[in-house]
């Protein structure tokens, strides 16, 4: 196995973790919250909400406009 | 019936004509009387259209160029002036989350971030970041439209939440 398919397989494994968290988070399997949860819990302070729009916008610069 | 009685069911039928003149909202809509999403279809799909056109455009940009830089920003200038000057209807946030169940996002976003930083530190074509394996998946214009529509709708959510 290369070092590039090993690479590649740690990105799908933690991308596959953070999808099975929202299963379960839906499913009310414990107590996790759903990312869409968590985000509203973070933007109850302008502080939050200024910042998490902010990494929204650098996504959009970092993949659209580069 | 004395006359106190009479005023107050005038009253009460004043009261009941008000209520039924004021908005009435539908299953799914809120008080203010907003109509639920799929209730304007005409409406949705010029939005729509509008999105799906403005994302081609951006999606046809030259990388690195200022008409791509501008249309990456006016979307977030227009969704900041909706979000202070004319807010819609928010989801409540909860009052908390479980610190537990919150630690196991923190903690594979935390390996997210600490894979990418090793692949950029390495700089190596055998140690590639996520940048280096996603750029080329929306190389196509149709791909990169569609990938540009799901970051307006996010940018949207997010107003929303």
């Amino acid at each position: 196995m290369s070092d590039w398919t090993i690479t590649v397989m740690g990105f799908v494994a933690v991308i596959a973790v953070l999808v099975v968290l929202e299963i379960l988070a839906r499913r009310k399997v414990g107590r996790i919250p759903t990312l869409s949860e968590w985000l509203g819990f973070a933007m109850r302070r302008p502080v939050g909400r200024a910042l998490i729009l902010a990494g929204w916008l650098w996504l959009g610069w970092h993949y659209f406009a580069r | 019936m004395t006359a106190g009685n009479a005023r107050a069911d005038d009253a009460a039928l004043q009261r009941a004509a008000a209520a039924d003149c004021g908005p009435v909202p539908l299953s799914g809509g809120d008080v203010r009387g907003q109509l639920p999403l799929g209730a304007r279809p005409a409406r949705n799909a010029i939005i729509g259209a509008a999105v799906i056109t403005y994302a081609w455009l951006l999606g046809g940009a030259a990388p690195f160029s200022t008409r791509a830089l501008i249309e990456v920003l006016l979307p977030g200038a227009v969704l900041g002036v909706i979000a202070y000057a004319r807010p819609p209807e928010r989801i409540p946030a909860p009052e908390s989350v479980d610190t537990a169940g919150f630690s196991y996002w923190i903690i594979a976003i935390a390996l997210l971030f600490e894979w990418e930083a090793s692949a950029v530190r390495d700089g190596r074509p055998w140690h590639p970041s996520l940048t280096d394996l996603i750029n080329p998946l929306i190389a196509p214009h149709p791909i990169k439209t569609a990938a540009i529509v799901g970051w307006l709708l996010a940018g949207w959510a997010l107003v929303r939440r």
